[in-house]
């Protein structure tokens, strides 16, 4: 009854008004309705949100933590995971057990600190661990990292044992190797771990896209660092990459289905346009009212921010292929599952791929906006060094910022030249 | 045995209200009156029976529905109305998953565009449709490897498709149908592609694999000649109607109705053979210049009673015969002024052995073939053009070709006996030079190319020739197949 009369009244005013017996237009509120609709979905759904913006700051935290003080359980745990990563070709198997077996030993030491139990009351012999402890000058054993270091010895042995092949061999002396220099480097030497990561991310340049990115990454990175905003610049790119991260995840599944489905294309592009063209902040109003300050509502507002180009292009890529290559697969009997994931995603990964580019450079340019959200990174430094008139601050902010996305730029460009073709074309040649 | 393919009173109806426009077309409307409220028929009523290996060749010209009707046999497109069988199995009511198992088991295809993985060297391409079977990995590299060897291609299986020629793109599309193992293999016009020589090629390779497997075929083209060489049994297409089903003999001899007969019209040997691919080389040539003394000799020569007289940019002006010859000799006539006969009998390269005949019936001297600019191209005695009717196989052609190229190794020993005469040195290289001026405008032809040379080096003018002599192989070829 209610709303009968309030219907009523809007359109006795908007009849007033088009008379001119009135001055002010029908007024139609749709900001107050969205809102309201934030409030209900707050309410009903606190829960889910509470759970998805804890899991994205865990994760930001976790890598921003990787980049700028890597714990040497980390390290374990990132060697043993690249030599599982190598063997799954050859010995598939025993690595996904192992891995499950390492899983399962993390989780019960979480759950019942069966490990920490076992060492402090002498269940394990302590000669294991007191070498360590003076040489690593520490005060107790931490038992994750004890499980991280069984893990990578595991994978290790198992790459070594005859009938594996020789790459798993070769990764696995390498990354044994590379955690064993950093724990050397960073806790006996003394080295900076800033310096160590720039090591890592030229190494990486140089293996994906050549010498020449490689000496920028150094430089610009020493740059960063000399402008004293390593912390900064490590934080933003955590943001930026669990934000492209989501968005790609989320975004070429549904490109998938628009290349799929022509309904579905026709309904998510005037989407993806609202989501490219409505003003980040406006989205970063409720963003906040979800997740409350911090990290999480920077990364949301970033995701639907970079999110289109990654669903456009997908839709692209899989559209672009050659209509005879689907059919033949028809042709063959392939079912649609395989046709996609061996024939039209493999064909349309540079596609793909330049999407992925488009994604993490938008992600980049959303660092500022999230810093005005206490999102943390190079986005505060510069948020600060606008809201105080410090130029100096805000321009070295500015400055990291390009860094970071000349380097990540580059680094996708080189990833998305390299499709299944010429991934193809290398294999042939050599 | 129950047929491998089978086709029941198929239709294909695109776009709207299609179940409408199969009850109009079998109650007769035509393919236009359907078309009027939005239904496009692609195939309409179409039924055969494809034997166990048979090569069916399905012929038609685009937009005829041969590609649509070829993809009804695997169930890549479903049949508006009618049924299709493979192996007994009516395949139009088979569930998706048993669909896709019937096509791995029992039907593979080839493409026109080969239609090959760019991102999976040749091996992993010929291997798919083992992949998709689900065959361990070792046993369908080595399957793939046998067929690779089966259609020549072995060392070849680590490149890219990228890095093959076109023939060979398709033959690793081929050797991809073979090493799924199944018992039919539909081709989408798939020598269509390939250029000409190379398609030939591919069609004896694909007689002999045939021959050797004994695959069932289903074969789409638009070219007659293929269909004729390929097919055991060829089945005409036009507008999505079977016009015509039976062997390549039956439709070249018997065609049902105006349509077929208007294809086969082209495989007519007389039709398809022109002026310029039956003549020979015109000997004998007396220089217009020259005086009856020289021609007499030259006739004397080659024990011949006419010569053909030509300027010397080769333009043709008539014959001088002994018995005239004779006498302006003895009178001591200086000139050939008033002996040269130029009622010849002149026809253009173009015109088709059929229209020869009369002219050549009406003429007591050898038929003049001329070119626009009037200049004598060669000559086509009777002799030869009975030989050219008569030919059904390689002969004629061939012979009149190689006698082609003995006139034209003769042919310049032949001027300078004539022309010394005249007492010009420069003559033997003047014809040459003139022609050479007057020549690139007026005709394509290269004027250093003797007359004679036309009958062996085909190219333009005698286009239809060499897809006939593609039909003359077909015999040979097929004779051998089987």
């Amino acid at each position: 009854m209610n709303a009968f009369t309030a219907i009523g009244d809007w359109f006795a005013n908007a009849l007033a008004w088009v008379l001119g017996r009135s001055e002010t237009p029908p007024r139609i509120p749709i900001g107050t309705w969205f809102e309201q609709g934030i409030d209900a979905l707050r309410e009903r759904g606190g829960a889910f949100f509470d759970l998805v913006g804890g899991f994205i700051a865990w994760v930001v935290d976790l890598l921003a933590a990787l980049f700028h003080q890597p714990p040497a359980t980390a390290l374990a745990v990132g060697g043993a995971a690249v030599i599982a990563a190598a063997m799954l070709r050859t010995r598939r198997r025993a690595a996904l057990i192992t891995a499950a077996a390492v899983v399962a030993l993390f989780v019960l030491e979480a759950l019942t600190g069966v490990l920490n139990t076992l060492i402090s009351t002498g269940g394990i012999p302590s000669f294991f661990f007191l070498w360590a402890m003076a040489l690593f000058q520490v005060d107790f054993v931490f038992p994750p990292l004890i499980i991280a270091l069984l893990a990578l010895a595991a994978f290790a042995v198992l790459a070594a044992l005859p009938g594996g092949g020789r790459r798993p061999r070769v990764v696995a002396a390498c990354a044994v190797a590379a955690v064993l220099l950093a724990y050397g480097l960073v806790w006996l030497v003394g080295v900076p771990v800033p310096l160590l990561v720039t090591a890592l991310f030229a190494v990486l340049a140089w293996r994906v896209a050549g010498w020449r990115l490689a000496l920028f990454t150094v430089l610009g990175f020493l740059l960063i660092i000399a402008m004293n905003m390593w912390a900064g610049a490590m934080d933003s790119l955590a943001l930026v990459l669990v934000a492209s991260t989501i968005a790609v995840v989320i975004a070429v599944p549904i490109g998938i289905a628009a290349a799929y489905n022509d309904g579905v294309s026709r309904v998510v592009r005037p989407v993806l346009d609202l989501m490219q063209t409505m003003p980040a902040f406006v989205y970063l109003i409720p963003a906040v009212s979800f997740f409350s300050i911090g990290a999480v509502p920077g990364v949301i507002a970033t995701i639907i921010f970079a999110m289109p180009p990654g669903v456009r292009l997908t839709e692209l890529g899989i559209r672009q292929v050659d209509p005879e290559l689907v059919e033949a697969g028809e042709a063959f009997g392939a079912p649609p599952g395989q046709i996609l994931a061996r024939i039209q995603f493999p064909l349309a990964l540079s596609t793909v791929m330049a999407g992925v580019n488009q994604v993490i450079m938008l992600s980049l340019s959303m660092v500022v906006i999230a810093g005005m959200v206490g999102a943390g990174g190079l986005g505060s430094d510069v948020y600060e060094g606008v809201t105080r008139l410090q130029l100096p601050q805000g321009f070295e902010g500015g400055v990291a910022v390009v860094i970071l996305a000349i380097f990540l730029d580059r680094l996708t460009a080189a990833v998305s030249r390299r499709s299944a073709t010429t991934a193809a074309r290398q294999g042939a040649e050599a | 045995m129950p047929a491998a393919v089978r086709a029941a009173k198929v239709y294909k109806v695109f776009g709207k209200r299609a179940e409408r426009a199969v009850k109009d077309l079998e109650a007769g409307a035509t393919r236009e009156e359907v078309r009027a409220y939005g239904a496009t028929a692609a195939v309409i009523d179409v039924s055969f029976d494809v034997e166990p290996g048979e090569i069916f060749v399905v012929m038609g010209l685009s937009g005829s529905g041969k590609s649509t009707l070829i993809r009804m046999l695997n169930g890549l497109l479903v049949p508006t109305s009618g049924t299709v069988e493979v192996d007994g199995t009516d395949i139009t009511r088979l569930k998706p998953a048993q669909l896709r198992q019937m096509r791995s088991q029992k039907v593979s295809m080839v493409f026109q565009h080969f239609a090959l993985f760019p991102h999976r060297n040749v091996l992993e391409n010929t291997a798919y449709g083992l992949e998709v079977r689900g065959v361990p990995v070792d046993e369908r590299q080595h399957r793939a490897a046998q067929a690779l060897e089966l259609v020549g291609l072995k060392g070849w299986e680590r490149n890219l498709p990228e890095q093959l020629s076109g023939g060979m793109r398709q033959r690793v599309g081929l050797a991809r149908a073979l090493a799924a193992d199944t018992p039919i293999v539909l081709m989408d016009e798939a020598f269509s592609a390939l250029d000409p020589l190379i398609r030939r090629d591919m069609q004896t390779q694909l007689l002999e694999l045939q021959s050797e497997l004994g695959k069932t075929i289903v074969f789409i083209t638009h070219d007659l000649n293929e269909a004729m060489r390929l097919g055991d049994r060829v089945g005409v297409l036009r507008d999505g109607r079977a016009v015509q089903i039976g062997t390549a003999e039956e439709i070249l001899n018997d065609p049902a109705n105006d349509y077929v007969a208007q294809f086969v019209e082209d495989v007519d040997r007389t039709r398809v053979l022109t002026a310029s691919s039956v003549m020979a080389a015109p000997i004998p040539v007396v220089g217009a210049e020259a005086g009856p003394r020289a021609a007499l000799r030259t006739l004397r020569e080659n024990q011949t009673s006419v010569a053909f007289v030509l300027r010397r940019d080769r333009r043709l002006v008539g014959v001088v015969h002994e018995k005239t010859i004779g006498p302006a000799v003895r009178t001591g006539q200086k000139s050939l002024d008033g002996l040269v006969d130029t009622d010849v009998q002149r026809v253009s390269p173009d015109t088709s052995v059929a229209d020869l005949f009369a002219p050549a019936a009406e003429s007591s001297v050898p038929l003049a073939v001329v070119d626009d600019a009037g200049r004598l191209r060669g000559v086509i005695p009777r002799v030869t053009l009975l030989a050219a009717l008569a030919g059904n196989g390689n002969g004629n052609g061939a012979e009149t070709a190689d006698a082609g190229h003995d006139a034209a190794a003769a042919e310049p020993a032949d001027t300078s006996r004539t022309e010394p005469d005249t007492a010009e040195p420069a003559d033997t290289a003047e014809p040459a030079e003139d022609a050479d001026a007057s020549d690139r405008p007026a005709a394509g032809a290269d004027p250093a190319e003797t007359p004679a040379e036309d009958p062996a080096d085909p190219p333009p003018d005698t286009g239809p020739a060499p897809p006939d002599a593609a039909g003359e192989e077909r015999h040979g070829g097929q004779g051998a197949a089987r």
